[in-house]
């Protein structure tokens, strides 16, 4: 469909296609997903985990994912250096790298970050696009028995659902419509 | 029991069997090693495991990797490499061939391990031959007077002690036949078990250790570069140190004949001040070592702002980590380049037999457009003479296009984002075009800065408007050269017997923090300044910061608030505080060497074919930790795994999840970490003590923190442990605002607890229960006593 000269494909594409084009692994790819998705997601989800990396220490983005790990009541993992800034900012979680809540995750007999029990879908903000592609990479294959979503303003091919390429300011707005029910 | 059917190696073996481990048999094993140089009245016992065969050390690396688990994360969900597929590995599928998508990862890891192996042993294949037929195969192998302990690696893997540039032919042919071997299983349908393939990248990585030490032995010795001299010269560094208006021969890559060959030729005709040798990458680190007039542009990520700045009028370029279109980039402005080595001949004409002056004309009248000429000598000659021939012509080709014109053609930018997406860490690049298109070139200066930007060049062919962004990249740092003026301390070679005697104690004690080795390449996710920082960091907190190759020079191009490199403000001694520049990527090889050392020096363990007991020993108590944060290429997967298979940590950065495979400890299984008490006999609880084998940090404040946790080790003291704990808690308390929650997990007894911090640690022992535990005396993960170890992983 050409509509004044853009072909309505190629956005679509645009938004699907991995933000950094190569990492693209083979024929699996992420579901992209809308807030109303995602949201689902949480709710059917009996033990979600928030994984939340540097990237996000930034305003707006760290107080709209604070108000998302609240809303939802969400444990929270840390990883980088992101710890401090959120827990002065009022946020509990707990400090991890990501190759290790990744490499804890993929175990089914993980007791999980509250030692309730392994959980079932880990949503992940704001970790460094490549390394967060790899650590997806490895849930995808070794963790069969969760899912995972991404809500950064990238799309991650390796998550099973991600949120599309979003410039800033759409982006802001699904983060909004994530800290409702 | 192991069925061992590989090929045996040219020295073999008649005990394989773990009965000569046990307690209380004294028996004599092998074959004794002659000590020549000392009337032969050093008669040394041989270990069990001279010349290992692929699996002769294969109950070591399981040891290691039952405690560190493999950790995949695949780069690509198929496997390509048969003409059966491509087969779809995902949702547990396996390929034809049967191969599921661990082992697929592994085989990989242990294909990148063969290619680095086999990039720095064919350097050193080549660099030895070359040298023998230099200087003769009876050439000594003399590393001067501190330095009794000349090859630690070779004597403990290949149980010889090299006495001559000859005797090294030894181990080089041991270690080719090895990564052969290995090579071989990377085929289809052989190897079929992911640990299996981990067991073999470990001793791909250990033979790329053995490589790198007969390549560096070799040139110290024939080409008498510095022999573990602490006060080596500081050189000079950066772009901004190359006089331009002289003719500049520029060599790129790692082995130093050709260098070497440059710099005779230009000396022998008294012309040193008439023309600029440099380098990039390790060959500049090489050169230096050579003759400390030659200067170092700068690591890797230099390579294509400086050839795009057209300032060299020769480019000569050896092996590895070289620019594959360098002769496109070099045809731009019109420099020339020589090949001069087998790995990288670039489609030239083989010139080597012409005469010197013959090639000299073909190349100024461009009848030619490079030469490859693998005499070294005769590469020195052409490439001197056709610089001081064209310097002059090509002056207006070093000049980049004005800024005017900058501003012009970045005005195109199109804002499509591209340029971003594809670049390797997404740096702001499209911002910086835009900026540039309205006369702000301050935003390209922060990338041009610390190389944030490291000049791979994708974004430039992404660009639909052909906007030349690295152009504009070279062109800022013209603005910049006054400031690009730093040094580096030149390559010492080897750790010297003395200062192991002098460290040994403190180090394995625990009374000096740790050993940190920044090493490997430099796309660093947030530029240089990171690891300068990281090493300035340990350095301000008395530990000892080893580096070499690209890490070397990066450290070099920080400067503090005063205006001084870390050079210049830390001596070059082996000891608390010193920052030692071991080299270039060959000689990565004394690092582990000094650790080896420290086990023979200090703990009197023999070295020769007794590889196990020496890294059992390191594992547990040398506080040595390595770091390749800008991790690239595939020697860094072969040097941090064979680094790995000594027991040394490796910390990289984010990007080297890429190389699809960590080593990662689980903190929440007491009974991966049991250690063997050698003196009492008791299978004792441990701490996670080094976590992990090899880990992926995600930035330089993780990194930091993991780096000081990793070099803590089983064997310190209550001493030792409170001090490593200080380090750990301080950097914690300052990265992540806290006192770490599993520090209880390191304290055995009151006493390791650090006085600073005795009412807050004393809270969290309470809190988890915590009672004191034994400290063993003499910690090993080997020969487990099997009832007593089941015993406790009863309990």
């Amino acid at each position: 469909m050409d509509i004044i000269g853009i072909d309505l494909g190629d956005l679509m594409n645009e938004r699907v296609i991995p933000w950094q084009p190569t990492v693209i692994a083979g024929p699996k790819q992420a579901l992209l997903v809308t807030p109303e998705t995602a949201k689902m997601m949480l709710k059917k989800a009996k033990r979600p985990l928030f994984v939340v990396g540097p990237l996000a220490k930034e305003e707006p983005i760290l107080t709209l994912t604070k108000e998302i790990a609240e809303h939802w009541d969400l444990p929270v993992v840390t990883t980088g250096d992101a710890y401090k800034i959120f827990k002065d900012a009022g946020l509990d979680s707990k400090q991890n790298g990501i190759v290790e809540i990744v490499n804890l995750l993929k175990d089914p007999e993980w007791k999980g970050v509250k030692g309730e029990g392994q959980h079932d879908l880990v949503m992940f903000i704001g970790c460094i696009y490549y390394i967060a592609s790899q650590g997806l990479s490895t849930l995808k294959h070794f963790a069969p028995h969760l899912k995972t979503l991404t809500i950064c303003k990238f799309f991650h091919s390796n998550a099973d659902a991600s949120f599309p390429n979003m410039k800033d300011e759409e982006w802001l707005k699904y983060l909004e419509k994530m800290k409702t029910d | 029991m192991v069925i061992n059917v590989a090929p045996k190696s040219t020295k073999p073996k008649d005990f394989k069997d773990d009965f000569w481990k046990s307690k209380d048999i004294k028996i004599s094993i092998g074959e004794i090693a002659h000590d020549e140089a000392k009337g032969g009245e050093e008669d040394v016992k041989m270990g069990p495991t001279p010349k290992p065969n692929v699996t002769d050390l294969r109950s070591w690396d399981m040891k290691l990797i039952d405690r560190y688990e493999p950790f995949y994360a695949p780069f690509c969900d198929m496997c390509c490499l048969c003409t059966y597929g491509k087969c779809d590995l995902t949702e547990g599928k396996k390929g034809a061939c049967g191969i599921n998508i661990e082992a697929q990862q592994a085989r990989m890891v242990l294909l990148a391990c063969c290619i680095g192996a086999a990039a720095h042993s064919a350097h050193a294949r080549h660099l030895l031959e070359y040298l023998i037929e230099k200087k003769g195969e009876d050439f000594p192998i003399d590393m001067g007077n501190n330095v009794d302990i000349e090859a630690p690696i070779i004597r403990t893997v290949v149980g010889i002690i090299p006495k001559t540039l000859g005797d090294l032919r030894e181990a080089m042919d041991y270690m080719e036949e090895q990564n052969l071997h290995l090579l071989s299983s990377c085929h289809t349908g052989q190897e079929g078990s992911n640990l299996d393939f981990e067991s073999k990248a470990l001793h791909a990585g250990l033979m790329d250790n053995l490589g790198k030490e007969i390549g560096d032995i070799a040139q110290i010795v024939a080409l008498n570069m510095p022999k573990g001299d602490a006060d080596a010269p500081l050189v000079e560094l950066g772009i901004g140190t190359i006089d331009r208006d002289k003719p500049v021969v520029l060599c790129i890559g790692h082995n130093v004949a050709s260098g070497a060959g440059v710099i005779d030729y230009v000396e022998d005709q008294g012309i040193e001040d008439d023309v600029e040798v440099c380098g990039i990458c390790c060959a500049a680190i090489d050169i230096t070592r050579y003759n400390q007039h030659a200067k170092v542009v700068g690591p890797i990520s230099k390579q294509l702002k400086f050839i795009r700045s057209g300032v060299a009028d020769v480019i000569v370029v050896d092996e590895q980590c070289i620019r594959t279109d360098v002769l496109e980039e070099a045809k731009k402005n019109q420099a020339k380049v020589i090949a001069t080595t087998d790995k990288m001949c670039l489609g030239l004409t083989d010139m080597t037999d012409e005469e010197s002056d013959k090639i000299v004309s073909q190349l100024i009248n461009n009848q030619i457009e490079g030469a490859l000429i693998l005499d070294p000598d005769k590469v020195g000659e052409v490439a001197t003479k056709v610089a001081m021939q064209i310097a002059a012509d090509r002056d207006m080709l070093k000049l980049l296009p004005d800024m005017d014109e900058i501003q012009k053609v970045a005005h195109e930018c199109t804002e499509c984002g591209w340029c971003t997406r594809v670049c390797p860490n997404g740096i702001p690049m499209m911002e910086a075009v835009v900026a540039a298109g309205e006369g702000d070139f301050t935003k390209m200066e922060e990338l041009y800065d610390n190389d944030i930007c490291y000049t791979c060049g994708r974004c430039e062919q992404e660009c639909e408007r052909e906007i030349p962004i690295m152009s504009i990249m070279a062109k800022i740092g013209e603005n910049k050269l006054k400031e690009q003026k730093f040094n580096i301390r030149a390559g010492r070679g080897p750790i010297q017997d003395v200062e192991i005697r002098r460290v040994g104690a403190p180090i394995v004690l625990g009374d000096l923090p740790g050993v940190v080795a920044f090493v490997g390449c430099t796309n660093y996710p947030e530029g240089a300044e990171d690891v300068a920082k990281m090493a300035e960091e340990f350095l301000e907190r008395n530990y000892i910061v080893v580096t070499s190759g690209c890490g070397a020079m990066t450290i070099g191009e920080y400067r503090d608030e005063e205006g001084k490199t870390l050079y210049e403000r830390f001596s070059g001694d082996f000891d608390a505080k010193g920052l030692v520049n071991v080299g270039s990527c060959v000689s990565n090889a004394h690092i582990p060497g000094a650790c080896i050392k420290i086990a023979n020096i200090f703990a009197k363990k023999p070295l020769e074919g007794n590889f196990e007991e020496i890294a059992d020993y390191i594992l547990n108590r040398v506080g040595a930790c390595g770091v390749a944060w800008g991790a690239y290429s595939q020697k860094a997967a072969a040097i941090a795994t064979g680094i790995n298979r000594w027991g040394i940590p490796v910390v990289l950065g984010p990007h080297g999840t890429k190389y699809r495979r960590l080593y990662l400890g689980r903190t929440d299984k007491e009974e991966k970490w049991q250690l063997n008490d050698i003196r009492s006999g008791d299978v004792v609880s441990g701490e996670p003590a080094p976590e992990h084998l090899l880990y992926a940090a995600e930035n330089r404040e993780e990194a930091t923190v993991a780096i000081a946790k990793l070099c803590i080790r089983p064997n310190d003291t209550s001493k030792g442990r409170q001090l490593k704990l200080t380090h750990y808690i301080d950097l914690h308390r300052k990265y992540f605002g806290t006192i770490p929650e599993d520090v209880y997990k390191f304290i055995r007894v009151e006493k390791d607890i650090p006085i600073t911090y005795k009412k807050d640690i004393k809270s969290i022992l309470e809190e988890k229960g915590w009672e004191p535990r034994a400290l063993p005396q003499e910690p090993s993960i080997r020969d487990f006593p099997d009832d007593s170890k089941a015993e406790i992983q009863g309990k």
